[in-house]
């Protein structure tokens, strides 16, 4: 279980740093290096706070719910092994609403200030995550039904031994309504630019910018780690292949090497998107999502009638 | 032409009848109207509006010491005729007022505030008195540009006099933005009245840089003004000392050899190339298409490293002289130039191609921030925000200077105004600069590259004006009987422009405003002089 949370934690700064490097490298741009991230994080861990004088308690205290519930989920989610101490808890429902706990805090934070960028991207956030939640949870359930099972590592395991066929309709169906919905949560184009300057197109950004010092490195960090999470509940309901299903050392070493392996091929595929696509209008991303609840929709139909 | 013009005139001053005290020519191209300030705003509307001249620049001068008045100068040019008629009328110390002409013709709103804040002489009657230059804690009779005005006098602060649209309804959102943003760009305080998400109304207040280079370039030796006109701004910087140089030129009556008029246009138009190129990149930023960002910053630092090579800077300055230009080029850099203008080309070419068949991307640009024609109109427009709304206005064409009568080239209009028309206008005029390149490479007359300037007559003015990247830009000179500069008045595109940028974007979402704001590309310290 350390282990779990351990790996979580510490492999998050890297997928960012790759994310960049292969975004940077497209761009004909040569990029800071792949570590980056992690020195960031260590940068903003050693600095001091600076608190607006009309922020109250919150402004303190968010930073480490939105990175404790994080983490949380971050136990729910099978990474490198399907064996997971705390399957008894929880499920996919609590997994989503451990993100929800820290947008929420995040959002309302981002008011606390009175800046009138934090309440823009809050406003922003809120109206994009009323359609963003129910579709992830409707792609989740478009998996879900395969197995039967809300358990994330019992649905894992499920889908190793009878596997997706990759020619069903709903396979298809749930895999790019579940892409979309990755990169709206992660905050990636055509959704929102997680590399602007300009405030008055933010939406995640937004609601960061009256954090600095350790908060600040908090929040970018919890950021990073969700980020890891939907990507590996990505790569384990489509590409479940080669995951630990046993405690046999040599057999979790391979996995976790091929489990590295899919999250930067992966990371890469993002960042290939962001280049090719620009930014949409804020106004037509809700039909983004809603075409994804759509998608999940039709795969869940298609699996009840199969 | 000639007789036309003397016919067209003196059936104006006809028209006018006994409102215009005295017409005088000054200089070949323009004449000066002397009428009463109780028939500016009648004169004003005529010239305008009957007679279709465009407000050119208005300038006020203290000219206290050398006839004891104020005086006021507003320039229409007519570009069929290619003159320029200048209605001035002078203002009594004692009663430092005058009727606004800013109800009737909306584009002298900024000049009459600018008068007001820096000389004192208040328009009556005008729709909206708020200070502009100077900003609201500025001690209100405090007047910089007044000749009595130490130039190292320090001015208290006082109690901010600032206000800004006020909102009834408890559904609009007051969004203030900046004057510190999070990119590095130059200071500008925007505040938006948003129903959710959609602007309703935009308050942009600038100048939160003024440096007052018009009064410090007072008592300036020629050679020196020179120097401080081109720090005006940094990527106009060309076009700013190109203007300067030829009001004094104009002044004294010189023609510059032909070398150095083919050069001058030569630079012109590479400072219009990398201005142009960077900006269609820029504008990718506005949707976040970084493929667009990175290669039209390559392609400008390309550009820029041409520059360098063959002009010594940059940025080109420092290679205009007045009555001529200070480096020459040599066949070597003559190829170089059309070596490097090929590849660019190529490559802008590829860029143009991925972004107008992207689909986002045009989804994003078009029917965004629309500047209509009668706005665009009344507001005097310039430059490429003109050409995007179906005005058809280039100095280079409809009053040309330099070699710009010598070279053949089109002037692209589009009718729509909105982001997509004012990309597509950016990159058919880089397609037109490369074709006067070269034509200027094929027929570049060989000679001297300068004529010394005879002394200057005191207190006579005269203006230089050139098609900056941006839009027309006018300098307006006097000097004085010590050979230094008197009055010198710099009305940049910017400043034309800046008025309509909140009427391109009301209507339009908050986060599209970076995007229409970068497609008018208006610089800060062009406004901020």
């Amino acid at each position: 279980m350390f282990l779990q949370i351990a790996i979580v934690i510490l492999l998050a700064p890297f997928i960012q740093g790759v994310i960049k490097k292969t975004k940077a490298r497209m761009q004909n741009r040569i990029g800071p290096s792949i570590w980056q991230p992690y020195y960031d994080v260590i940068k903003f861990m050693k600095k001091d706070a600076v608190l607006s004088h009309h922020s109250s308690w919150l402004s303190i205290v968010t930073p480490y719910i939105v990175f404790v519930s994080i983490v949380t989920a971050g136990l729910f989610i099978p990474t490198y092994t399907v064996n997971n101490d705390w399957n008894f808890i929880g499920d996919v429902i609590l997994v989503v609403y451990l993100f929800g706990v820290a947008r929420f805090f995040t959002a309302l934070t981002a008011l606390d200030a009175g800046g009138s960028f934090g309440g823009m991207g809050s406003s922003r956030e809120m109206a994009l995550s009323a359609i963003a939640e129910p579709a992830l949870l409707l792609a989740l359930f478009a998996v879900c039904l395969s197995s039967g099972t809300m358990k994330l590592s019992d649905l894992v395991v499920s889908l190793l031994h009878n596997g997706w066929d990759w020619f069903t309709p709903s396979y298809g169906l749930a895999f790019f309504a579940m892409l979309i919905v990755v990169i709206a949560e992660t905050g990636r184009i055509p959704v929102d630019n997680p590399d602007t300057h300009l405030e008055l197109t933010m939406v995640h950004e937004g609601m960061l910018l009256e954090y600095s010092g350790r908060y600040l490195g908090l929040m970018m960090w919890a950021a990073q780690i969700k980020q890891l999470l939907l990507l590996s509940l990505f790569i384990h309901l489509f590409f479940p292949w080669g995951i630990a299903a046993s405690g046999d050392a040599s057999q979790i070493i391979l996995s976790f090497l091929l489990y590295v392996a899919k999250l930067v091929a992966l990371s890469m595929l993002l960042a290939f998107i962001e280049t090719m696509y620009a930014k949409i209008r804020l106004f037509k991303v809700p039909k983004l999502l809603g075409s994804s609840m759509i998608l999940s929709l039709m795969a869940i139909l298609l699996r009840v009638f199969e | 032409m000639e007789k036309t013009i003397k016919q067209w005139l003196s059936r104006m001053k006809q028209q006018l009848g006994n409102k215009v005290r005295s017409m005088e020519q000054n200089g070949a191209q323009e004449t000066v109207m002397l009428v009463e300030k109780t028939e500016l705003p009648d004169v004003c509307y005529f010239l305008w509006h009957e007679k279709k001249g465009r407000l050119f620049t208005m300038v006020g001068n203290d000219e206290r010491d050398i006839h004891g008045f104020f005086a006021l100068y507003y320039v229409f040019s007519f570009d069929s005729f290619r003159h320029f008629i200048t209605v001035k009328t002078l203002i009594d110390p004692l009663d430092p007022t005058f009727p606004s002409v800013s109800v009737q013709l909306p584009a002298a709103n900024w000049y009459e505030r600018e008068v007001k804040d820096l000389l004192g002489l208040r328009p009556q009657g005008h729709p909206d008195p708020r200070p502009l230059i100077l900003h609201g804690d500025w001690p209100e009779d405090l007047h910089p540009l007044r000749k009595d005005f130490p130039l190292d006098r320090h001015a208290p602060r006082v109690q901010s006099r600032e206000s800004f649209m006020p909102y009834d309804s408890e559904d609009v959102t007051e969004i203030p933005v900046g004057p510190i943003h999070a990119g590095i760009i130059e200071p500008g305080h925007f505040r938006f009245g948003a129903v959710g998400d959609t602007i309703l109304h935009l308050d942009a207040r600038l100048f939160f840089t003024h440096r007052g280079l018009e009064k410090a370039n007072e008592g300036m030796p020629l050679e020196k003004a020179l120097f401080l006109a081109e720090r005006i701004c940094g990527v106009c910087a060309l076009s700013h000392s190109t203007a300067f140089a030829q009001a004094a030129e104009r002044l004294g009556g010189v023609t510059i050899p032909p070398r150095a008029a083919y050069l001058r246009t030569l630079f012109l138009e590479l400072e219009r190339l990398y201005n142009h190129i960077g900006d269609v990149g820029n504008i990718c930023a506005g949707f976040g298409f970084a493929v667009g960002v990175s290669q039209g910053a390559r392609l400008k630092e390309t550009l820029q490293q041409l520059n360098e090579r063959v002009a010594g800077h940059r940025y080109l300055r420092g290679i205009i002289r007045l009555g001529g230009i200070r480096i020459d080029i040599t066949e070597r850099e003559k190829e170089d130039i059309v070596r490097t203008l090929s590849y660019v080309k190529k490559e802008f070419q590829e860029l143009v191609d991925l972004l107008f068949s992207h689909d986002i991307a045009m989804n994003r640009m078009a029917t965004t921030g629309v500047l209509s024609l009668e706005h665009a109109n009344q507001l005097e427009v310039v430059g490429v925000a003109a050409r995007a709304s179906g005005r058809s206005v280039d100095i280079r064409r409809d009053q040309p200077y330099a070699a710009y009568d010598q070279v053949s080239f089109h002037v692209p209009v589009y009718e729509v105004g909105d982001v997509l028309s004012r990309v597509r206008i950016r990159v058919d005029e880089v397609l037109e600069s490369i074709a006067i390149i070269e034509q200027l490479m094929h027929s570049l007359p060989s000679g001297d590259t300068f004529t010394p300037l005879p002394p200057l007559p005191p207190y006579r003015s005269a203006m230089g004006w050139c098609e900056s990247p941006r839009g027309e830009t006018v300098h307006w000179l006097m000097v004085g009987p010590d050979q230094t500069v008197y009055r010198y008045r710099v009305r940049s595109a910017t400043y034309s422009n800046w008025p309509a940028v909140p009427l391109a974007v009301k209507g339009n979402i908050v986060p599209d405003f970076p995007l229409i704001n970068k497609s008018f590309e208006l610089c800060y310290a062009c406004c901020d002089r």
